[in-house]
């Protein structure tokens, strides 16, 4: 048997952590294989191994039946191994065609970039992903999260891969857009490519695979050749998730009733900001929680950042808590009891140089201090208190933030946010990239803010996630709300329906 | 098939971070011990007690640039302007002015020069090392403007700001450093001013989405910075007794050197105040030491320079590993 790729007895630890214990692996030529396994099981550093990102302690490779060692990503890549990471890596300065094109053979006449050709070049790559070519002169920095993901999966796919390893490529896009990607990456498999494919959604895995591979405490625990998510589950070692998912699908219905009750908190009317959304309008009410769908460039985001005070409104009124509100600023925001969680969590969210408990304490410090000073006790109390109960896995609150895991992080976060005691919450993607358990974890944490009376405005890809959630789901189009939904309609098909167009 | 040796970036930086924490006591210990083995006058209390007091003008300096680095700023416009602060206070003591009202003049000073730096990094997006290489650039031809080709000899400000006053049988400059380095210090670890400082140093955007307010503790923490510039420059003033055209400037090179030679990372985010203190202390036993053993002082630069670019690569490459680890 030909393999393209063969690893034996890997094994790695960061620090006293064994992040793989004893890994072999073979992979065939255009296999589709989706790698499985609770945050911690160590999927990341497998693929970091394959990928030149750090070098395994012990162990070996062969790539093509030859030696295989990379010392770098760069190393990894010319040989043949392309990754595309769950956070986007790219030159936020630089446009879309110099991203794309960087570090490739260009086009060239006697020596001389020819700029209609870079451009059709170009052109061609990103139709691979379905992104319009008017997009190639806009600074890469100011694309969405989604559409980055996507310039950089056609960067990838491009070079002449032999494996293509996709970390979480869907974690931050929506239906359409992931639908897309299984397409490329389903081509490019029947050309020849394999793929290995981190993923959390077990809701596409006949789409990506035909192999699934799980892993378990830094050991692949399983290898099989069908979908079966009761044995992938079992096999992750993670019963308890498998119940609640087991069972999402009844529960989808038969959740909680909708919160129609509460009193209204926060009511939009006709806001607009330019080229970004128009005349969105709707209510949010204590102890509800409502859903923001839309594909990419909809204007979800933008809409909750706008309320938040971090981008600026042409036209229409806020309500808050029956009074009119002008978002000035985030700082502002927070004093009237608006807290935001950011998308991005290492970018926008964590301080990686401080320690859990101080980047717990920090949005809540001017309460528990006198005349400035931080009262220590109070302070190491409450942190200690959030640990628990948001269920932080750490043995001490004074280690660094970025000794967590993800989703330990993501935890953190939330015990931050709730620690001031907000009444109205905003969530971007509170959930991207986390594992099964975690996410479940989180899901009840929010449903259980809401039932404190909380109201909750969710912006979220995840459809499963979405609809286990909201009381109330509205619809974004190209910057307007084209349906709007309450819990007894809500299903997958109206919202996908709607957000489409089709 | 081939097994590959095995590349334990974990024990490289658990290394490297104890080579930055322990190195500054032991380049210290080094130097006492060098320098004591070369020159009999080296380790001797009259000597020490120089050293102390010589210290104090780049100490302060570098007390209040501590907090600009923590805060993932920087600021090298600091010499010229305690050189600047120094040339005001000796012409207003020489035109008989009370000297606790020039006193009090030169803090304005100081917090005026604060406002504009952290003005011009908050208002008008510049970097800080830009804006404050162009006011550097602006002090210094003040300063040789002001100067005219006279040396402007004054006496101290106030007895308690000189290198002659004591209190309890110890040089108030050192009383001077001991309170401001205590307050400072109170201040980064106890107090949510202090917190925020870090926050922002270790991530602006998160700070800014948590409400943190950035533009006032940045000017603030500006201020504080002018005001260690307008202390340093009565002190300078208080121990040379005359200002020239260059008073002062090699403190901007020195005080960067004290902070990350402490250990505060020139990144921002990771520090403390107290460490500083042990730079200041080896690079002016190295200043004094140089000198003191008869090696011509031209040498200084060279191993002042080698000595921050020792420190400030030990904190690149923990970074770099430690990027690699995650």
């Amino acid at each position: 048997m030909n393999f393209i790729l063969t690893s034996r007895n890997i094994k790695k630890s960061f620090g006293s952590t064994h992040a793989l214990r004893d890994v072999s692996l073979n992979i065939s030529k255009s296999e589709r294989i989706a790698i499985l396994g609770a945050n911690g099981a160590g999927k990341s550093t497998l693929m970091k191994v394959f990928s030149g990102v750090v070098q395994a302690d012990s162990g070996s490779m062969e790539l093509n039946q030859q030696f295989y060692n990379p010392k770098t990503p760069y190393e990894a890549i010319s040989q043949g191994v392309s990754t595309v990471y769950q956070e986007p890596f790219f030159f936020p300065h630089l446009s879309v065609l110099e991203n794309l094109l960087l570090g490739k053979r260009m086009p060239s006449k006697k020596g001389l970039l020819n700029s209609k050709d870079l451009i059709y070049k170009a052109s061609e790559l990103i139709s691979k992903v379905a992104l319009d070519s008017k997009i190639l002169n806009k600074k890469m920095g100011s694309l969405s999260l989604a559409e980055q993901q996507l310039i950089l999966i056609a960067r990838a796919v491009e070079q002449n891969t032999t494996l293509l390893i996709l970390d979480e490529p869907t974690s931050i896009l929506t239906g359409t857009e992931s639908e897309r990607l299984f397409n490329i990456v389903n081509k490019l498999a029947s050309s020849g490519t394999s793929v290995c494919y981190i993923t959390h959604r077990f809701d596409e895995l006949e789409k990506v695979a035909n192999r699934f591979i799980v892993m378990r405490d830094g050991e692949i625990s399983g290898d099989i050749n069908e979908a079966n998510r009761d044995k992938i589950l079992d096999m992750m070692g993670t019963k308890e998730s498998f119940d609640i998912l087991n069972t999402s699908n009844s529960k989808l219905n038969s959740k909680k009733p909708s919160n129609k009750d509460g009193a209204r908190i926060l009511s939009i009317s006709n806001l607009t900001s330019n080229e970004k959304f128009e005349d969105i309008t709707f209510d949010v009410k204590l102890g509800q929680v409502v859903g923001i769908y839309g594909l990419i460039g909809s204007g979800r985001t933008e809409i909750a950042k706008s309320i938040f005070g971090e981008l600026p409104i042409n036209t229409g009124t806020i309500k808050y808590k029956e009074k009119l509100f002008n978002p000035k600023s985030g700082k502002n925001s927070i004093k009237n009891g608006i807290t935001y969680l950011p998308e991005d969590r290492k970018t926008q969210g964590i301080f990686q140089f401080l320690s859990i408990r101080k980047n717990i304490s920090i949005s809540i410090l001017s309460i528990i201090s006198s005349f400035g000073v931080i009262k220590s006790y109070s302070e190491k109390k409450m942190s200690q208190d959030a640990v628990i109960k948001y269920s932080i896995k750490t043995n001490d609150i004074e280690n660094i933030i970025t000794s967590l895991s993800g989703g330990n992080q993501q935890k953190t976060l939330f015990s931050r946010l709730l620690t001031s005691k907000p009444d109205l919450l905003i969530l971007d993607e509170p959930t991207r990239g986390i594992d099964v358990k975690t996410k479940f974890e989180i899901h009840d944490k929010i449903l259980e803010i809401a039932a404190d009376n909380t109201a909750i405005l969710l912006i979220t890809s995840e459809l499963p996630e979405l609809l286990y959630l909201s009381d109330e789901v509205h619809i974004l189009r190209q910057g307007k709300i084209v349906s709007s939904y309450s819990k007894q309609d809500l299903n997958e098909k109206n919202i996908l329906s709607s957000a489409t167009g089709i | 098939m081939k097994s590959y040796p095995s590349i334990t970036n974990k024990k490289t930086i658990v290394i490297l971070k104890k080579i930055q924490v322990y190195s500054l006591p032991i380049l210290l210990i080094v130097a006492l011990a060098l320098f004591t083995s070369l020159s009999p006058f080296f380790f001797t209390a009259t000597n020490l007690t120089n050293i102390a007091i010589n210290s104090v003008d780049l100490a302060l300096v570098a007390a209040g640039l501590t907090l600009i680095i923590l805060m993932g700023g920087i600021d090298v416009s600091t010499g010229f302007a305690v050189g600047l602060t120094a040339w005001f206070v000796g012409t207003l003591l020489n035109n008989d002015l009370d000297p606790y009202l020039v006193l009090l003049i030169a803090l304005l000073i100081g917090s005026f020069i604060g406002v504009i730096n952290g003005s011009l990094t908050i208002f008008f997006g510049i970097p800080s090392i830009v804006a404050t290489l162009g006011m550097a650039a602006i002090f210094q031809t003040l300063l040789f403007i002001f100067w005219d080709s006279t040396d402007l000899f004054s006496d101290p400000v106030l007895p308690f700001l000189s290198g002659s006053g004591t209190l309890l049988g110890i040089p108030t400059l050192i009383w001077l450093t001991i309170v401001i380095y205590s307050s400072l210090h109170l201040i980064l670890s106890k107090t949510k001013f202090g917190r925020n400082i870090y926050a922002i140093g270790s991530n602006l955007e998160a700070a800014r989405l948590i409400g943190i307010k950035i533009e006032k503790t940045r000017i603030v923490v500006s201020v504080i910075l002018g005001c260690m510039v307008g202390l340093a420059g009565c002190t300078y003033l208080g121990r040379v007794g005359v200002v020239q055209a260059y008073s002062g400037n090699e403190l901007t090179l020195l005080a960067i050197a004290s902070v990350v030679v402490g250990g505060t990372s020139i990144l921002g985010g990771e520090g403390s105040i107290l460490r500083t203190l042990g730079g200041v202390a080896f690079i002016m036993v190295l200043n004094n030491g140089i000198v003191i053993s008869g090696v011509p002082s031209i040498w200084n630069g060279l191993v002042i320079g080698s000595i921050i670019l020792f420190a400030v690569s030990l904190n690149g490459l923990v970074v770099i590993l430690e990027r690699k680890r995650l």
